[in-house]
């Protein structure tokens, strides 16, 4: 009786890291195929407008990215699209967090946190270092 | 506008070829940047390390879904790539182009000789192994040759190793897989790749986890290994829009066909072929270094 509860629970804690599973690859899938698309549209654009691979790329602000996106300017999505694709892997850590606080498994929310720590040390240090 | 063209083209070879063959396309996008269109090391592992978050991204999400990489696993030892890479991307930016192309010739050396190892020992890598196509639903198993099960349940009292151990294998060794992820880290970061030449053997061989487990959840590593290095190349200025777009592109949907192709394809000749691409860019890469 209590081997078969204890197998339950077991079942029960598998089936809920199977959904977590799921849902953080269907995020991360999601926001890849959002990146590449942008990424994609920029590409195409820059074959319309003639613009060659190596002519440097200019340096954009977010409000020029955004602005570049809207007027359909080949920098604005790939821009767009490269922040998307970078950040896409912390948006899956960011939702295993939110899936590992929902099951009080605070060590894994630990791990989690620990990670967007060095992440957010990374773009710290880039962005010290670029000032 | 024909460089343009020529470089999706160059990227969808790479990533055809680096999905056929289990090894992504990290490794042939830097000599392809580099040597092909002339720019710079550092500029060219940048853009290297964009094509594989996306096609690492794409595999990954395959692999949750299908509940063959272990996220608990990957997360944790992702804590320490990441560290890795964070060191890697700060160094980089201090080594001598000179420095980075020799150390890349030395990678692209000892890839080919062990894939020369393999050839010779009749034992080549199962071309089922490499990225699964995004969308595919085919189930996953684990292979005959992984190690046996020792228990297929978490006891009620467990070990962080158990915590991280999946259905069907009992992780072993965690101070290894930590060591290891650092240093997958830092190369990851200095070349470009995304480290699973690294992480595949010292998980699988090392802390006895699964081959087709370790290759997804190394898989899983990638985004965020490569993540925290990509962070610094970009916001120091270090990946240009115009290159990386075509790249990565063309990456993305030659690693796509390739997955989808595997079962087609000679995997014996395709690796032949591909250790003369590696040692002639090898040789390239040792030309650039002695410059």
């Amino acid at each position: 009786m209590r081997a078969t509860a204890a197998r339950g629970a077991g079942d029960h804690g598998r089936g809920a890291e199977r959904d977590l599973e799921r849902a953080v690859g269907r995020i991360l899938m999601t926001a890849t195929y959002v990146g590449v698309g942008l990424i994609a549209a920029g590409a195409i654009l820059m074959v319309l407008e003639g613009v060659s691979p190596l002519d440097p790329a200019p340096s954009l602000s977010p409000a020029d990215a955004a602005a570049a996106l809207v007027a359909l300017r080949p920098e604005g999505p790939l821009a767009v699209g490269l922040v998307v694709l970078i950040a896409s892997p912390t948006l899956r850590v960011v939702s295993s967090l939110v899936g590992y606080l929902e099951a009080r498994e605070r060590r894994m929310a630990l791990v989690s946190l620990a990670i967007l720590a060095v992440i957010a040390a990374s773009v710290v240090l880039a962005t010290g270092q670029a000032a | 506008m024909t460089v343009g063209l020529a470089m999706i083209a160059g990227g969808f070879a790479a990533g055809v070829f680096g999905s056929l063959l289990g090894l992504g396309g990290g490794i042939l996008i830097v000599p392809l940047v580099t040597l092909g269109f002339g720019l710079p090391l550092r500029e060219a592992v940048g853009v290297s390390l964009v094509s594989v978050i996306a096609t690492s991204g794409a595999s990954a999400g395959v692999y949750l879904g299908r509940h063959v990489a272990n996220l608990r696993l990957g997360m944790s030892l992702e804590l320490f790539t990441a560290t890795g890479a964070l060191a890697g991307a700060l160094v980089a930016f201090a080594v001598p182009d000179r420095v980075l192309a020799g150390l890349f010739a030395a990678l692209l050396l000892y890839v080919a000789l062990s894939m020369i190892r393999t050839l010779r020992s009749g034992t080549a890598a199962d071309p089922n192994a490499t990225m699964p196509a995004p969308g595919d639903r085919s189930p996953e198993r684990l292979r005959p040759d992984d190690p046996p099960a020792e228990w297929s349940s978490r006891p009620a009292v467990s070990t962080v190793a158990d915590r991280l151990s999946g259905p069907g294998y009992r992780v072993r060794n965690l101070p290894l897989g930590i060591a290891g992820s650092l240093f997958a880290g830092v190369i990851s970061a200095l070349l470009g790749i995304g480290g699973g030449i690294v992480k595949v053997p010292v998980m699988h061989l090392g802390m006895g986890v699964p081959m087709r487990v370790a290759t997804a959840t190394s898989n899983l590593m990638i985004g965020i290994t490569a993540t925290s290095s990509a962070i610094i190349y970009f916001l120091r200025g270090g990946i240009d829009a115009y290159v990386a777009g075509p790249t990565v592109l063309g990456v993305f949907v030659g690693a796509t066909v390739g997955s989808r192709s595997a079962h087609r394809v000679d995997a014996r000749l395709l690796r032949v072929l591909f250790v003369a691409v590696l040692l002639y860019t090898a040789w390239q890469m040792i030309g650039r270094a002695l410059a």
